[in-house]
């Protein structure tokens, strides 16, 4: 036990320059996987049969292989076509699989929004992307947030697999700490506790902006 | 102001519409009833392209609306509907309610939008609930708001499918008491409603329709004294 700690404490600075970079990993990822969500969602409720049929696609191939192999195919596939650092193929990767759970997050919320919602706004005059942007969006990213929550943390955890692309991230320090102290066990329940603390944070924050969208409107 | 010609209207196999004709003159009120799955819901809806047409002609201000050609959100601005579940939005107060629209389709100006929205609160009697949230209401205020939102388009034909249908009985009298004083200002008016004693009150005519089909129309004097068809008769002895 006091070896753990000391351990703990030794590569303190070092696991925290990694978590950093966790935490880049996952922030810029989520921000485009909102982007790709909100934008594939959409295209799945015009109704337009080709949009959808990209849509479901997308979905399909992203929801039906792993992260791992979809890390692995961006990193070796795109950096042949364009340069790309290990951090945004880790990153694009990231973004491209959360994506997928996020257009879904969104199209199920756009899609329980009452149709009445659109039937009055419609008999107003509105016109339907008017309608969208005024009506339904707002009650549909509302109800997402709860679900986001959950997929934001599933996403911080997730980027512990790009550690397979090189990039020095929390996971691959705990690897290379216990591949050269043979104390995997240590090393990897350090790797869990950082997780631990930076998903409590997480979840903390997002408990105060559900609170907000409780109490606001 | 609304002619409707040899309407027909399928929901896949099922023939809703068979062959509606009806004309609405400028102000007039023309109350629709009909048992439950007559098409009256449907008919209404046709009339503000909600439901498309599968044959026939809809005129709107004397033009025909061919919604391959026509923008139909104008065509809509013209027309105002009140819906039974009022659907109203529900992340927006009262008063942003009543001028969503005015502001975002015909970019009124918002101070001006917001004056003509107060003068509308204040005539369905809810000048003091511009700042609540619809959920706040109770439902013949809701029903109000709706009306009040409709209004604020300056339609020139309302549509009601049904407004009190979703109300407890005791709420039902203060949203017929707005549409009364509707009709008396002069606004023309399609009300699909179970409420006899309004369509006996305020129409100018009633139309009774039967499985898809306009049975019998004619005023409500003798429309409720005398109805001619044995459907129609049928229908009367069950609601009065
Ligand atoms: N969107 C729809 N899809 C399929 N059938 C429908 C739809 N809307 C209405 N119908 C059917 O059309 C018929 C007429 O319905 P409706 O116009 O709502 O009648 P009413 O308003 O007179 O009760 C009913 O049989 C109903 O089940
Ligand atoms: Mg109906």
């Amino acid at each position: 036990m006091t070896s753990f700690f000391e351990n703990l404490i030794s590569t303190f600075p070092a696991f925290m320059e990694a978590a950093w970079m966790t935490l880049r990993l996952t922030g810029v990822s989520l921000v485009l996987a909102l982007v790709i969500g909100l934008i594939f969602a959409l295209m799945k409720v015009t109704g337009v049969r080709w949009l959808g049929i990209v849509y479901n696609g997308y979905v399909g191939i992203i929801r039906g292989t792993p992260l791992i192999v979809q890390i692995m195919w961006l990193y070796f596939g795109i950096t042949q076509i364009v340069v790309l650092s290990a951090f945004w193929a880790g990153t694009i990767a990231l973004a491209i699989h959360s994506g997928a759970y996020i257009a879904e997050i969104f199209r199920g919320c756009i899609q329980s929004v009452d149709k009445g919602q659109m039937e009055a706004a419609e008999s107003l005059g509105m016109k339907r992307a008017l309608a969208m942007r005024r009506v339904i969006l707002p009650q549909a990213l509302k109800r997402a947030i709860p679900p986001l929550g959950n997929q934001f943390i599933i996403g911080l955890k997730d980027s512990s697999l790009v550690a397979f692309i090189g990039i020095t991230e929390i996971f691959s320090l705990s690897m290379d700490n216990a591949a050269v102290t043979f104390k995997q066990l240590e090393f990897y329940s350090i790797a869990g506790l950082y997780y631990l603390a930076m998903v409590a944070i997480v979840t903390f924050v997002l408990s105060r902006v559900e609170n907000r969208m409780d109490t606001a409107k | 102001m609304i002619k409707v010609e040899k309407l027909h209207k399928y929901f896949g196999d099922l023939h809703v519409l068979k062959g509606v004709d009806l004309e609405v003159a400028p102000q007039e009120v023309v109350v629709m009833i009909g048992a439950s799955g007559s098409g009256k819901s449907t008919l209404l809806r046709c009339l503000n392209f909600l439901e498309m047409k599968n044959q026939g002609r809809i005129l709107i201000d004397g033009k025909e609306v061919d919604p391959a050609t026509t923008p139909l959100n104008e065509v809509r601005e013209h027309v105002g509907m009140v819906f039974q579940h009022f659907n109203l939005f529900p992340h927006m107060t009262v008063l942003e309610n009543v001028i969503e629209a005015p502001v975002h389709v015909k970019k009124v100006p918002k101070a001006e939008a917001i004056k003509r929205g107060k003068e509308l609160l204040e005539k369905v009697g809810l000048g003091d609930k511009g700042d609540v949230y619809p959920e706040k209401l109770s439902g013949g205020q809701k029903q109000r708001v709706a009306i009040a939102r409709a209004l604020a388009m300056e339609p020139s034909v309302m549509l009601f499918d049904e407004p009190t249908s979703a109300l407890d009985p005791e709420l039902v009298g203060e949203v017929l008491e707005v549409m009364k004083g509707l009709a008396a200002d002069g606004m023309t008016m399609v009300v699909v409603t179970h409420e006899m004693g309004f369509a006996r009150e305020v129409a100018d005519r009633v139309v009774f329709l039967d499985n898809g089909m306009i049975a019998e129309q004619g005023d409500p004097e003798t429309f409720f004294q005398n109805p001619q068809h044995p459907k129609a008769k049928q229908f009367l002895s069950r609601v009065l």
